[in-house]
């Protein structure tokens, strides 16, 4: 059922180019599909896996990164550098993964906040590789059998190819053993280790796939915007994919899709100044974890578990 | 390369005062985790509204610099109590990523509405002092600096007397280190919270204040300094004070030493390359970490 709703409104989505020619709501449509895939990627790791990474906004940008110079320093072509993105990031993640998930909780959220600071501060200081602030302008866009996606409605095909293969992809990650084994270590570790399961491959793991994907994304939204410079790591997309997961609730696969299409959308709608936007953000942010700290699908949950109990009685 | 001696001197200096300022943002984090057991994302805005309250006092005050500095004070304590009576009061204990996304959502708010009203653009402050300074032989350091290292020193032999020596210290103490018996000999944790985050946010205020007339003030100031102070306490032991002291102080040094002899970036990385690399060898930080110590 879900699953058939789900493929509907994926074609729903196809076919956005053919019932609008305005190439700003194609622009927001591409950014929430982008937004949503990243946004579900930081849900493997913090929703499923219980591990809040702020280093999925360094994952980004080196994403964005690797996919611009593998096009322009090094000559490969689009699909090279998202693949190429995707690796490096694997590799990144595992090389910091495992000194900081030896650690504690409180301490692995503080690492990967300060890594993907310290990403902002090389894409903004190592002026050789990635032209500091100017940034690296006029990113070609793709090509694959002769067919040029040159404006931004054939764009959106790339992108909703790419996000449709990567929610699927992590929802296969999510709903198999595998993600209840996550779901299992993020509820009660030990017991994980009770039943004869090293947590640590797994948390690795996962840790690593949500840096793939999320530095993926990054490289897509790259050709979309046709330019990187170091603003492209700005915290502003960590507290979108983060509102998006909280909003939506944290450890649901459907519940974070549905809310990354709705808030990638609103602000667009709404057209608030910059300032405004970030003000408003913040105070969702905090009323939302006093008010339905476990999202909109929690809250669902509990009013569903609720009318059981009532029926029950 | 020859390393002058009074270049070498001189960067020694500036990295010690630097060095000071870090800690005073450090301790007030590391005290906040001993006995809340959570992280404040927004201390970094309370340094910045430290700052902004220097640049609104000294001109009322007539450019005076202690009165300023004790106004800039009371006010981030005031925010602090604030900020804890409507916030972080109603955190339980545990709940540490929740500590995290609220303090952030703080933090964006404090600085989109400061960048609202006052602009982005940078503000200078100028106390009574402007640059004048010592001079001791060929190094030159201005008073600002001398007075704001000495203020920072003179918090920390202040902070450990109250910590080791007062009802209200050892409160905090006992606190962080068995909550439940500290419950029962009647200690209330509300209370000691309460006290702990206000202390912490003064000690903010006055590293804001006395970094005013050293950098620019912008909405953005905070930000960078709070992730080193995160990592700070990372390095030092999470909960762990002069842990966080010693890690801060010589990080300034470092940074100075690194920033007068290669290219800004390695200024800037220093702190995340040190923090991966300390804890690959040592998971718990330098310092291992036991309720928290004072000494």
């Amino acid at each position: 059922m879900k699953l058939a709703i789900a493929l509907l409104a994926a074609l729903a989505f196809a076919a956005l180019p053919l019932m609008t020619s305005s190439n700003y709501i194609i622009g927001v449509g591409i950014s929430a599909l982008i937004f949503t895939v990243a946004a579900a990627a930081l849900n493997l790791i913090y929703g499923f896996t219980g591990l809040l990474s702020f280093a999925q906004l360094g994952f980004w940008g080196i994403g964005g990164y690797v996919t611009a110079l593998t096009v322009v320093t090094f000559g490969g072509n689009f699909w090279w550098g998202v693949l190429w993105a995707a690796l490096v990031n694997a590799v990144v993640a595992l090389a910091i993964g495992y000194p900081t998930l030896r650690t504690n909780r409180h301490a692995f959220v503080i690492m990967t906040l300060t890594f993907a600071l310290l990403v902002t501060l090389i894409a903004r200081d190592w002026v050789d590789l990635t032209r500091g602030p100017l940034g690296i302008p006029n990113l070609p866009k793709p090509s694959a059998f002769g067919y040029h996606f040159a404006t931004t409605a054939q764009y959106y095909w790339v992108a909703w190819a790419f996000s449709v293969a990567m929610l699927g992809f992590l929802y296969a990650l999510c709903s198999s053993r595998i993600g209840r084994t996550l779901v299992a270590i993020k509820q009660n570790e030990p017991l994980v280790r009770a039943q004869g399961i090293a947590p640590m491959p797994y948390k690795l793991s996962a840790f690593a796939i949500s840096a793939a994907v999320t530095g993926a994304a990054g490289g897509v939204f790259t050709f979309h915007l046709g330019i990187i410079d170091p603003l492209f790591l700005d915290f502003y997309y960590m507290q979108t994919f983060l509102i998006i997961v909280i909003i939506g609730g944290a450890g649901s696969f459907w519940g974070v899709v549905a809310a990354g299409i709705a808030l990638s959308a609103l602000p667009e709608v709404l057209r608030f100044s910059a300032d405004f936007r970030m003000i408003i953000y913040g105070v969702i942010l905090v009323v939302a974890m006093f008010v339905m700290p476990t999202g909109v699908a929690g809250w669902l949950r509990e009013r569903q578990i609720a009318r059981m109990r009532e029926q029950l009685r | 390369m020859t390393v002058d001696a009074v270049y070498l001197l001189q960067l020694t200096l500036n990295g010690i005062t630097l060095g000071l300022i870090y800690a005073l943002i450090a301790v007030g984090l590391s005290l906040i985790f001993g006995v809340m057991e959570i992280i404040n994302f927004a201390h970094g805005e309370l340094l910045m509204l430290g700052a902004y309250a220097m640049t609104f006092a000294l001109p009322v005050m007539g450019l005076l610099y202690w009165p300023s500095l004790a106004v800039a004070i009371l006010a981030i304590m005031l925010v602090g109590f604030v900020i804890y009576e409507v916030l972080l009061a109603r955190l339980k204990p545990d709940e540490f990523e929740r500590s995290i996304l609220i303090t952030l959502g703080l933090s964006i708010i404090i600085i989109h509405v400061m960048q609202y009203f006052f602009t982005a653009t940078p503000r200078m402050v100028d106390t009574q002092y402007g640059f004048e300074g010592v001079s001791i032989g060929s190094i030159r350091i201005t008073w600002t600096r001398i007075i704001g290292a000495l203020a920072a020193a003179a918090a920390f032999g202040g902070l450990y007397y109250v910590l080791r020596h007062t009802q209200f210290g050892r409160a905090m103490r006992a606190i962080a280190q068995n909550r439940e018996a500290a419950l029962m000999v009647g200690i209330r944790p509300r209370v000691v919270a309460r006290n702990a985050v206000v202390l912490a946010a003064g000690l903010c205020g006055l590293a804001g204040a006395a970094i005013s007339p050293i950098q620019l003030v912008t909405p953005y100031m905070g930000q960078f300094l709070i992730f080193k102070a995160f990592a700070l306490v990372i390095i030092g032991g999470l909960g762990n004070i002069p842990g966080a002291i010693v890690a801060a102080i010589a990080l300034g040094l470092i940074e100075s030493w690194i920033g007068g002899f290669y290219e800004i970036i390695w200024q800037e990385a220093a702190v995340f390359v040190i923090m991966i690399a300390i804890l690959f060898v040592r998971p718990d930080g330098l310092f291992k970490r036991g309720g928290m110590r004072v000494g």
